[in-house]
């Protein structure tokens, strides 16, 4: 650490340009509309360059003066940072206290040799729990984010212990994730908002009066199909832009005995580290499809990564990749033997989960589009009634289908220090959660497990997303699964043994 | 299935204060029932005034939508809760059960509690009524205890405030405190 380690310093200036990032799409379109209409400056378009330029005057005094007013000093045993215009803020952090450093940088923030560092802490997740620094030099994140980790037990990155690195084969799982059609769909919404934005009205382009026409004298059957290729090409493609662009350079790793480290990105880089004693559990997801082609994805289970939704975008230990690797890395990021999920069975949930996993797919995805069809088909037209039949067969038979599934997925059980639940069909999740992280149990049920004596058991760990579920345990087994899990919970409020079963409810 | 050697949950020994039947009765009437109601009122009346033709479709429409699930919701609501709703404090772990259609308990061990929140509602306050909220570093950990008497909920916030500050300064062995790895992992006990 250099001697001026103690000083109170400023956030990078070059800080302030980043602030002037959100110019550019306003800025863009400006110019497209400029563009489209053949360089005359249509009179919308010169209220909103007086707007901006207002709005540009006032958010860059602000960001001067936030900027102005920020500090942060890291001495040997804290790191603190001082903040706010009219309410001065500091927030000390004890160095001990610092669980995982993320250094992220947004393609502005490389451009100009930036780096945001967020430090969480073991408070409770949310705000409180953690210290963003926006922005320093990359060089300044990096003796940061050593200084900060050192506690943690970060060492140089020669004895590494590599848990997965990129295979660019691993990119013909891409299009399996990505929402290939919705992705499709929002990016021609985004873009059809953009141009509407700046005056350019779709339906009024000859261009595209003519394409529309010629499309609907064709045969249909030509047509459709090749619509749906288009679509489905155009979304792999991006599909695969945002796998690249997520997992260029990815690479996890223990960084020395305490803390896990994964760095990935090609545009926005980040770089995320996990403390050992806050990583509670992993989870190897499988969607349908990716399942289908023998791939799957890890996800860690871990606090201070912020909440459900950030923790989920930061705990991503590995992308879609083949389910061996998979297995590899979750094996390696809890320290177990690489066989832990495939060489211990499961037990399985009773038959009454399989009955209601059928019974709400009849419910939601049969009985409304039947019912629909046939009145519609009972007042419009008869061929609707065919329709009705023939999608209450076929969804009745995808339906059985997935619910069998379902049910064959469903499975829990204990394997020395971790606690394996697995559900979920459209996704597939298998949990593999440490059984000292769980901080409380909670027996749920509905109506219908009620009566067929299934019941879900969550277990509360302050990591990931907060509660895990083991979904339709049968009754009977339930309290004994939470005893043996994680003993000290339940024991105080156990039925006397002996007495008679009561009526549920 | 009732084998008696597998151990059972019984339900936590204190029910809620009886004003809590009263409290939901009113929550329902101002939020969920009373609105429905209204509108099927108005809907009615509106129709009998301009459009009488439509009566004879509307008014079991009305019945069936809105009238049966408002009443429904306003009699059956207050006294499921009534029997679900109840709690207890025991000496390593607090227990609540709550809920009407879906049921839920949960146990959250002392040595885990972060904080003890009381709140009181406009309406509770009219009925002398409090929830008591005990947090744990887990969202998914919080155990909720609506309806007690404002003493009760006092004592009991008071109660559990020590016997989790004891819980924490003596660990009992079993519940080590938040992200603990020094337990021991106990063998595999399926």
């Amino acid at each position: 650490m250099s001697r001026h380690a103690d000083a109170w310093r400023r956030p990078a200036a070059r800080t302030l340009l980043v602030h002037c990032g959100w110019l550019a799409p306003p800025l863009g379109s400006l110019a497209l509309a400029v563009l489209a209409t053949g360089g005359r400056i249509p009179p919308g378009a010169l209220i909103t360059l007086a707007a901006l330029a207002v709005s540009f005057a006032v958010v860059t005094a602000a960001g001067l003066i936030r900027w102005s007013r920020t500090r942060y000093r890291l001495t040997t045993d804290a790191f603190a940072l001082r903040s706010g215009v009219f309410s001065r803020r500091q927030r000390t952090v004890p160095l001990p206290r610092v669980r995982n450093v993320d250094l992220t940088a947004t393609p502005l923030h490389r451009l100009l040799g930036l780096t945001v560092v967020r430090a969480g802490t073991t408070a409770t997740d949310g705000e409180l729990g953690e210290i963003t620094l926006n922005a320093v030099t990359v060089r300044e994140a990096h003796r940061l984010k050593t200084a900060l980790l050192a506690r943690a037990g970060a060492r140089a990155a020669s004895d590494d212990v590599v848990l997965g690195r990129l295979d660019w084969r691993w990119l013909r799982y891409a299009p399996l994730t990505f929402w290939v059609f919705g992705g499709v769909g929002v990016a021609a919404g985004t873009a059809y908002r953009i141009l509407d934005g700046i005056g350019v009205d779709l339906w009024r382009v000859t261009l595209v009066q003519d394409a529309v026409a010629e499309l609907g004298d064709r045969a249909l059957w030509l047509t459709v199909p090749a619509a749906v290729v288009a679509v489905t090409a155009l979304g792999s493609l991006g599909a695969l832009a945002v796998y690249a662009e997520n997992w260029w350079g990815y690479r996890a790793a223990w960084t020395g005995p305490g803390t896990l480290t994964v760095r990935r990105g090609l545009l926005t880089t980040r770089s995320i580290t996990i403390e050992r004693s806050r990583l509670h559990g992993v989870l190897l997801r499988e969607p349908l499809l990716l399942r289908a082609a023998g791939g799957a994805s890890v996800t860690a289970v871990a606090g201070g990564l912020g909440d459900e939704e950030e923790s989920h975008a930061r705990g991503a230990l590995l992308p879609p990749a083949p389910r061996p690797e998979a297995l590899r890395v979750l094996a390696g990021a809890l320290r177990a033997p690489s066989d832990l999920l495939d060489s211990v069975p499961l037990v399985p949930h009773p038959r009454a989960a399989l009955r209601r996993r059928a019974m709400r797919g009849l419910w939601f995805a049969v009985l409304p589009a039947t019912l629909a069809l046939l009145a519609l088909g009972a007042s419009l037209t008869p061929a609707l009634l065919h329709a009705a039949w023939i999608h209450a067969l076929v969804a009745t038979a995808a339906t059985a289908l997935l619910a069998r599934d379902a049910h064959r997925s469903l499975g829990h059980a204990l394997h020395g220090s971790h606690l394996l639940v697995r559900a979920g069909t459209f996704s597939r999740d298998t949990l593999a959660l440490e059984r000292s992280g769980i901080i409380a149990w909670t027996f749920s049920t509905s109506p219908f497990g009620r009566r067929h004596g299934l019941v879900t058991l969550t277990a509360a760990v302050a990591a990931g997303e907060h509660g895990y579920h083991i979904r339709d345990v049968a009754a009977g087994d339930a309290v004994a699964l939470a005893m043996a899990a994680r003993p000290g919970i339940v024991e105080d409020f156990l039925e006397p043994p002996g007495r008679p079963e009561r009526s549920p409810g | 299935m009732s084998l008696h050697s597998t151990p059972r949950l019984r339900p936590p020994r204190h029910r809620v204060d009886p004003l809590a039947r009263r409290w939901w009765a009113v929550q329902a009437l101002l939020t969920v029932s009373g609105p429905m109601l209204l509108t099927a009122l108005a809907l009615g009346l509106l129709s009998a005034l301009f459009f009488p033709g439509a009566l004879p479709w509307l008014a079991p429409l009305l019945l069936v939508t809105l009238v049966a699930p408002a009443l429904g919701y306003l009699l059956l609501m207050p006294r499921r809760r009534c029997a679900t709703h109840a709690w207890e404090l025991g000496t390593h772990a607090v227990y609540a059960a709550g809920g009407w259609i879906w049921q839920r308990r949960r146990i959250a061990p002392l040595s885990q509690v972060q904080t003890v929140d009381t709140l009181r509602g406009p309406i509770q306050r009219r009925y002398g009524l409090a929830t008591l909220t005990v947090t744990t570093a887990s969202t998914a950990g919080a155990v909720e205890i609506a309806g007690l008497a404002e003493a009760d909920a006092e004592e009991l916030s008071r109660l559990i405030g020590r016997a989790a500050s004891d819980a924490r300064t003596a660990p009992t062995g079993l519940a080590a405190p938040v992200g603990g790895i020094g337990e021991a992992a106990p063998g595999g006990a399926a």
